[in-house]
């Protein structure tokens, strides 16, 4: 199918930790995104999630990971292959970056303004009024009031979410088709939440970008996302539409989506995952759920690694007993 | 015991961390435990002044004829027991201080003690090392209550800067909820966390303090002869550098190694702190 | 005399930030009954924390005061004046700085147990295994530093050691914000279960599930003030005030 835009295939990520150590942390994830998506990535801390957004982006080694194996199909590029000169032809050109609100934002010391036409100029000379023109059009493009006024202050001026928007202002700056943010509303109050999620949606609706949204948070993926694709312990696990999340094929999604704090009456039993998520560098064999999992046969820990394969022309799961659990595909 | 070192040295800053710890016993051990296994006396004359390197005096003799061996390790108790000393009394009582003064609240106390800490800290400690033996006059006993007086101020700025932190800490607040007398808050859930912070510090202070030491006696401020230390021996062996380098080439090794075995843990330290 | 077990009349907290007057919390009026369970729900820089803060006694109102069982809880320069103070304990939001990083959870625990319930180390050591346990956490867990574990279990941990004070009200600033959804879940139940034994508890959130799974009454703050207050089922099915409206609409569905 030539809608789809981007396809990261067995993907493993391993992590130095000194000369010979290496831990992996992300192992058999795959996923794909078509044209226009908002596909939510969800997953526990630990899960690999954002190591998994950093190899979309090409930041891996930043923190001394890398890809050990597998590939990243973007536009018939191989990322993982993606030399520096490449990366600069994509990196915010092609692929744009939500950064964590809590972790990372604007740069302190720099003007908006600055950080805008830094976003806009990349690679291209543009004249000073193209650029401010731009810039305005960024901004109220992420609704952003007055925006000749925003231009000149500094980020510690700006509260929290309006701070996230001109991350995203820059993050759209070249009209990327593919948009990576990474848990954009942690930390953020509720209601300037609903108000990024709102604007994520407007901007895939208008330039017909694809979103990977990702989030610990399954209530607020489910109910922004088309898509879902649920890691845990390093291997994407899941991929079910949102409409379908209670007819999910893998026992984490639908213990995931069990516990959540409004389906009962209050203080009504919850059906809470027992045990902890296994650590990094501690991963059982065979299905890395399979200590908390309810339905586990000794069949689940020995085969290892667990496929992650097509179920039906909307789901994959990676649990090999759903067919006994779930009673197959509908 | 070997397996778990190997294990030890495979984690992040391991490998370090146990050569530097190694180099430094090594070196400690030899000097301590000299007169067991060497003949001469430091302050002993074995022979011609200035005799090279041979097989019985592995580093030649002095200007005077005495081993250089026998007196470069003697010279280890005097070096790093004293840098001990300089050390870990400023250490003790300036984790203190910081301590108390992140808990005081009166005003002119801590703007005095303050004032004080900082004024300490203005000048480099070589200047007021050098400064204060002309009052105390030279001697290694008097570079100990040098350090003592004036080294403490550094781990008190320290101390202080960290303890305000912990306090502010939700673990301390919980203890305060508690109800746990102060003295109790202070030493079990303030101290171990200032501490931390402070030994770090230590250690690298360690390698100044030597340097110091062996840097007064350089100057004859330090040990007086014909006590055996780096820093005089250096001094001594200036004047014959051209004809006899090993007096003053042995010594500065040792120098030179203790320092980079200290190093080498502080180091391999930090990197397990990044790594983690 | 009042027959409220906490109760704050007036209550303000100004903060002075390099000459600005800063308020926190604006004359607000709040009551907790026993075994009663009250939220307080509002957004960051509302004042909620703050707020908590002084309930515990940690932080000294600028003016009103604060009663515990009708008796004025700031006397002199101490907060909860003796015996008094074992009844008011408090769970942090960050579970990274709750607990003692170069304490064992269990030390820790035990400590508690030591200081409040007159045991000797070895019973104590026993309480707060049975108490950790209860919390779900494991022998093995339990002899660990506070960095080997997740940030759910050092919340539990910081529950039981609230708990082996043998307080009257538990305060929870924010519990479950920088946890797991899983962990968040075995979090919730545990306080479900607290609540069940008749522990009163002070629930200051910003997140409007956790607040309607567990209380039964809540106060909603913006800018310092309490704008509604009343039943939650009430609160979420007709809110009355704007702000409180806007909130409930923010909920992802």
């Amino acid at each position: 199918m030539s809608n789809v835009l981007a396809k990261i295939q067995d993907i493993r990520i391993d992590v130095r930790v000194t000369r010979r150590l290496r831990l992996r942390i992300v192992d058999t994830a795959s996923l794909t995104i078509q044209k226009g998506q908002l596909l939510g990535l969800i997953g526990e801390s630990g899960s690999g999630k954002t190591m998994l957004c950093r190899a979309l982006v090409g930041t891996l080694n930043r923190r001394g990971a890398y890809v050990h194996s597998g590939s990243i199909d973007f536009e018939g590029i191989d990322l993982v292959k993606a030399s520096k000169k490449d990366w600069r032809n994509i990196r915010g050109h092609k692929i744009g970056y939500i950064p964590q609100s809590a972790l990372a934002g604007p740069n302190p010391v720099m003007r908006i303004g600055a950080q805008l036409a830094e976003a806009i100029t990349q690679g291209g000379r543009k004249s000073k009024e193209e650029v401010r023109r731009r810039s305005i059009e960024l901004l109220e493009l992420v609704q952003i009031r007055r925006p000749e006024v925003v231009l000149k202050q500094y980020p510690y001026e700006l509260s929290g979410g309006m701070k996230q928007r001109v991350m995203i202002a820059c993050a759209i700056a070249q009209n990327p088709k593919l948009i990576v943010a990474d848990e954009p509303t942690t930390g953020l109050d509720v209601t300037v939440q609903a108000e990024i999620m709102e604007l994520l949606r407007n901007i895939r609706k208008e330039f017909d970008t694809s979103i990977i949204l990702v989030s610990h948070d399954l209530q607020l993926i489910n109910s922004v996302c088309d898509d879902i694709v649920v890691m845990h312990a390093g291997a994407t696990i899941e991929k079910v539409p949102s409409s379908k999340v209670t007819a999910a094929l893998h026992p984490y999604t639908h213990a995931l989506y069990d516990s959540r704090i409004d389906l009962v009456e209050p203080r009504g039993k919850l059906r809470t995952i027992k045990g902890q998520p296994p650590s990094v560098g501690k991963w059982p064999t065979g299905c890395r759920f399979a200590d908390r999992c309810d339905f586990v046969k000794d069949v689940c820990r020995s085969t290892d690694p667990t496929p992650f394969v097509q179920v039906n022309d909307s789901q994959w799961s990676a649990c090999i007993r759903h067919k006994e659990i779930y009673g197959g595909a509908k | 015991m070997i397996r778990r070192i190997r294990e030890y040295a495979a984690l992040p800053g391991g490998f370090g961390i146990i050569c530097g710890i190694s180099m430094f016993l090594t070196i400690t051990i030899l000097g301590f435990a000299r007169p067991l296994f060497i003949p001469y006396a430091p302050d002993e004359l074995v022979g011609d002044g200035l005799a090279g390197p041979s097989w019985q005096h592995p580093f030649g003799l002095d200007q005077l004829g005495r081993d250089m061996l026998s007196r470069t390790l003697a010279a280890v108790p005097a070096d790093i027991g004293v840098a001990f000393l300089g050390v870990s009394i400023p250490l003790f009582i300036g984790t203190l201080i910081g301590i108390l003064l992140a808990f005081a609240k009166n005003k002119v106390f801590l703007s005095l003690v303050g004032s004080i800490i900082d004024g300490i800290n203005a000048f480099p400690l070589l200047i007021i090392a050098i400064a204060m033996v002309t009052f105390l006059g030279p001697g290694l006993f008097n570079v100990v209550i040098i350090l003592a007086l004036m080294n403490w101020a550094r781990y008190a700025r320290i101390a202080r800067t960290r303890a305000q932190i912990v306090l502010r800490e939700n673990y301390v607040e919980a203890a305060r909820l508690m109800g746990y007398p102060r003295r109790r808050i202070i030493f079990k859930h303030v101290t171990p966390n200032v501490s931390s912070e402070t030994l770090a510090y230590a250690l690298s202070d360690f390698i100044l303090v030597i340097v110091i030491i062996s840097g007064l006696s350089f100057l004859g401020l330090g040990a007086r002869p014909p006590a055996a230390e780096w820093g005089s021996m250096i001094a001594d062996g200036r004047v014959f550098l051209g004809e006899a380098w090993w007096i003053t080439v042995f010594p500065g090794l040792a120098l030179c190694w203790s320092a980079v075995s200290i190093s080498l843990i502080v180091e391999g330290l930090s990197r397990r702190d990044r790594a983690s | 005399m009042s027959s409220h077990l906490i109760e704050a009349k007036k209550l303000s907290v100004t903060f002075n930030s390099y000459g600005f007057i800063v308020p926190a919390v604006k004359e607000v009026d709040f009551y907790l009954d026993k075994t009663e369970v009250v939220g307080v729900v509002g957004e960051s820089g509302s004042g909620k924390s703050t707020f908590a803060r002084v309930l515990a006694g940690l932080q000294t109102p600028t003016s009103g005061e604060v009663t515990f069982k009708g008796e004025n809880i700031f006397k002199g320069n101490e907060a909860y004046p003796g015996e008094l103070r074992k009844a008011v304990q408090m769970v942090f939001q960050d579970p990274y700085s709750s607990l003692n990083p170069r304490m064992r959870i269990i030390n820790a625990v035990t400590e508690a147990v030591m200081h409040h319930q007159n045991a000797s180390r070895k019973d104590a050591m026993e309480i707060a295994h049975n108490l950790l346990q209860r919390m779900g956490i494991s022998a093995t867990d339990a002899r660990k530093y506070p960095s080997a574990l997740s940030g759910g279990q050092r919340q539990r941990a910081s529950v039981a050691r609230a708990l082996s004070a043998q307080p009257e009200v538990l305060l929870a600033d924010e519990p479950t914000s920088a946890i797991d959804q899983s962990a968040q879940s075995q979090l919730l139940e545990l306080f479900a279960e607290l609540i069940a034994t008749g522990l009163s508890v002070v629930l200051v959130s910003h997140d409007l599930g956790v607040i309607r799974y567990l209380c039964d009454r809540v106060y909603v703050m913006e800018s310092g003030i309490f704008v509604e207050s009343g039943i939650t089922r009430d609160i979420f099915h007709n809110p009355k005030n704007p702000y409180t409206q806007k909130l409930i609409a923010s909920i992802p569905k």
